[in-house]
């Protein structure tokens, strides 16, 4: 449904972006995106094998900006593009902009790049001592909160830990080790921070989100209800809205799960991209057979999600859905001045 | 303990049920028994499956794969990554007789799916494979099904069930196959979302009944109103299914036999065995199970070491196991399907519907030359960890004369059986480094590079080419 209602909420989908692309205009299995200034999409394409990862900027209208990166181990390049986070240009990139930082879980790396895709530096060495990487997916950087430091804050997957880092690459700190006990992890993937500086990790094997304080005290987890509602069946993104509600980008059931503050279940959204991308309808324009065989089938499943990856909420709580497998970007409102209508039309 | 020759079994069994076993995994199925060893092969859902929420997590371009040779390098990291290798190498034999090629499909999920299929029920009855294979979206399109139709049949999937799927040349006339064609009229593909540009939609198996012949057919010598399923049921119960069915395991699992075109005019080259597998086939009610267990306990199979040329998959994948270096998600699986297709089995997408020709036939002048340099190149590299663990083994043997070198080394790595010109080629190799020593830095480099070199050499042989 376009519009869910649930526990005093309203979520009403928007619009969709994207396609499939192996380069240029479209994404290709994309594991996650960042929101930049002036309606700037950042997102990060896993690609497969040798070809498609890349740095794709897109705008929220629609057009395609550009890509940066490429296959290889060279500065700037990636094997495994993960995930991606941007800062707000006043933690060290001389005034010059918001600098975008993104991991590689097989390089085991850290990469910045300035805004327009020039790569700047990186940092990350692999191993399991405290400050190298492992397999570094989910990537959040502390700067959207009073007295927010600009540190950097990754999963470390495979250490089944998170660690801090300043901007630079030095190590700051870490918690959590191998295990289902609160506090302990099982391959984690993405995380958030909120906006009282607390970190929220998709806690990927074990299915459920974890918050943690700033200093990585555990203090709540979101998974099913004791009735069963609400499970999660592989998080894997998380992101936080303004009114402390939580939502999770459950890659293994197809859907994202939204939680009250105090971690009750509220609702399932499930994708509704009824309306093709501009860059999809004009492809399936330009193919009549394309347009043919679409008119004969139920296209019901190529509006749900398919492997919801990453989720982010802007200023505005409007949500944004990343899939993997569909290459697109679906966005919601969270409407806050919705007037129910008669329920008895 | 086991001693050398249960183990040198054990390898057998697990080159030809699986792609072949460090010597460690041998050592411990070899205590564990043979029989219990072929029992826990023939029950594969006894062991875990294959992660694959970890596999898409890292590979996520391997899911519903846009294009080769993705789909083909999700299944070469299934056939090393598997713990359930008879059922991986069931899904091969499947494939290697149902062929179906993504040259005409064109759509590598879907031939995903049917690799999927003979997972599910390539040890099952054969009945209920043939039903499945008939229901499976890629085989219909591959053959054409979904363009026969009531009163205007397409033959190609009727004769290709009889003539390479079932029976065999010589045992059916035209008349059955228009016939068994009549009976799958109906039998068809969903429409689908199309391809791009978001991704991959299924196809589904779909029976129009309304597109269905009801009228009453003769097939081999019986009459009915028969659909599909009354043709594959009056199929299974053809001598000369048991006998092609035999013909094929034996043909995949023991030893090369004559190309299968050739079939309906020469002769097995062992009837008893064939006969044996016919007799189990019979007993079961062609319970493909039961045959296997048959075939893998039998004296014909026990004495079959090294009697069949690996085919690429067997090489590459066999290879890949030992040297150990893909375990897990890693980038390369895709080189590694290449290099399947480039010593001639390009996976997922055979020649045609009459699949590959084997044995001998896998090998030429390029196609050696490729075998060698792969597997010489992989067990050559003392880096690779399946490689550190052989050089650890021989040196906790301590110091060993060159022979001892050329026999532990032929041990650890098959075990290779190789003939007496091999042997000796080795040994003169050896000979030139001299007694082998590990009591020192410098010895323990010298050694491990001389293990290395012996490994490479025994991959290059004459002998490493056979399973």
């Amino acid at each position: 449904m376009l519009t869910t209602v649930a526990a005093g909420r309203v979520f009403d989908y928007s619009f969709c972006l994207g396609m499939y692309g192996m380069s240029g205009q479209g994404f290709w299995t994309p594991q996650d995106m960042a929101l930049g200034e002036n309606g700037i999409v950042y997102v990060i394409n896993r690609g497969a094998e040798e070809l498609g990862q890349r740095i794709s900027r897109v705008t929220l209208d629609h057009q395609f900006l550009g890509q940066f990166g490429a296959y290889g181990r060279g500065d700037g390049q990636f094997i495994w593009p993960r995930s991606i986070a941007l800062d707000n240009g006043n933690g060290g990139n001389n005034g010059n902009g918001i600098r975008v930082f993104a991991t590689d879980d097989f390089l085991n790396r850290v990469s910045i790049f300035d805004a327009d895709g020039a790569f700047l530096s990186g940092w990350g060495q692999p191993g399991s001592a405290a400050g190298e990487l492992n397999g570094p997916a989910g990537i959040a950087i502390d700067h959207n909160r009073a007295g927010a430091d600009g540190n950097v804050v990754i999963v470390d997957s495979l250490n089944h830990r998170i660690q801090r880092f300043t901007a630079d690459g030095e190590y700051l700190g870490g918690f959590g080790s191998h295990g289902d006990a609160d506090g302990q992890f099982n391959l984690p993937w993405g995380l958030c921070i909120g906006d009282d500086g607390a970190i929220y990790v998709a806690d990927w094997k074990n299915r459920r989100v974890q918050k943690f304080d700033a200093d990585g005290n555990f203090l709540q987890k979101f998974e099913a209800s004791p009735s069963g509602i609400g499970a999660l069946q592989g998080p894997t993104g998380v992101a936080v809205d303004s009114e402390g509600d939580v939502y999770v980008a459950d890659w293994g059931s197809h859907q994202v799960q939204i939680y009250a503050p105090d971690g009750r279940f509220i609702a399932s959204l499930v994708g509704d991209a009824q309306q093709p991308s501009p860059w999809t309808q004009t492809y399936i324009d330009a193919n009549p057979d394309i347009i043919k065989a679409r008119r004969r089938v139920d296209l019901e499943p190529e509006w749900r999600f398919r492997r919801p990856v990453a989720v982010k909420v802007d200023a505005n709580d409007s949500i944004y859905v990343l899939e993997a497998a569909r290459h697109r970007l679906q966005v919601y409102d969270k409407v806050k001045d919705y007037e129910e209508h008669p329920l008895n039309l | 303990m086991p001693d050398k020759e249960q183990i040198a079994l054990m390898g057998h069994l697990m080159r030809r049920a699986g792609f072949g076993a460090p010597h460690e995994e041998l050592a411990a199925r070899a205590a564990k028994g043979y029989e219990a060893t072929v029992e826990e092969l023939l029950h594969p859902e006894h062991q875990e499956a294959v992660d694959v929420e970890l596999l898409y997590r890292f590979l996520p371009g391997y899911e519903g794969a846009l294009g080769p040779p993705l789909n083909q390098a999700e299944w070469v990291y299934r056939m090393i990554n598997t713990q359930r290798p008879l059922e991986e190498k069931m899904a091969l034999f499947w494939h290697q007789l149902f062929a179906t090629g993504n040259s005409k499909v064109d759509n590598p999920p879907e031939l995903t799916q049917q690799i999927a299929m003979f997972r599910e029920h390539g040890l099952g009855h054969f009945r209920n494979l043939l039903v499945e294979l008939a229901r499976n979206p890629a085989m219909i399109f591959w053959l054409d099904n979904n363009g026969n139709h009531r009163g205007a049949i397409n033959e190609n999937w009727g004769r290709e069930l009889l003539e390479l799927f079932s029976m065999g040349v010589g045992n059916y006339s035209e008349d059955d196959i228009k016939e068994a064609s009549r009976a799958f009229t109906g039998w068809t593909i969903g429409p689908k979302i199309p391809r791009n540009p978001l991704g991959r939609f299924y196809w589904s198996f779909e029976y129009r009944p309304e597109d269905h012949d009801d009228g009453p057919k003769t097939f081999l010598g019986q009459t009915g109103d028969f659909n599909g399923e009354d043709i594959i049921d009056i199929v299974v119960k053809q001598p000369a299914t048991a006998r092609f069915l035999a013909r094929h395991l034996y043909n995949f699992f023991v030893a090369d036999e004559p190309q299968v075109p050739s079939w309906n005019i020469t002769p097995p080259n062992d009837p008893a065995a064939i006969d044996a597998l016919i007799a189990s086939y019979d007993q079961s009610g062609g319970d493909i199970r039961a045959m296997l267990r048959t075939l893998f306990n039998s004296d014909f199979f026990k004495a079959a070491r090294y009697s069949r040329v690996k085919s690429p998959a067997e090489l590459v994948i066999g290879t890949a196991r030992l040297v150990g270096n893909y375990q897990g998600p890693r980038p390369g699986f895709n080189a590694l399907a290449f290099e399947c297709a480039y010593q001639g089995q390009e996976l997922l997408n055979p020649p045609s519907v009459e699949s590959w020709h084997t044995g001998a036939e896998w090998i030429d002048g390029g196609a050696l030359v490729r075998r060698v340099n792969f597997a010489a190149g992989l067990l050559g590299n003392t880096s690779l960890p399946g490689v550190q663990s052989i050089i650890e083994n021989l040196q906790e043997r301590g110091p060993m004369t060159p022979a001892q070198l050329v026999e532990a080394c032929l041990e650890l790595s098959g075990p290779v059986e190789v003939s007496d010109s091999t042997y000796s080629e080795l040994l003169e190799q050896a000979r030139q480094g001299g007694d082998v020593h590990w009591d020192s830095e410098s010895n323990r480099a010298e050694s491990g590079r001389r293990a290395g070199l012996m490994l490479a050499l025994i991959a290059a042989s004459r002998d490493f080419q056979f399973a």
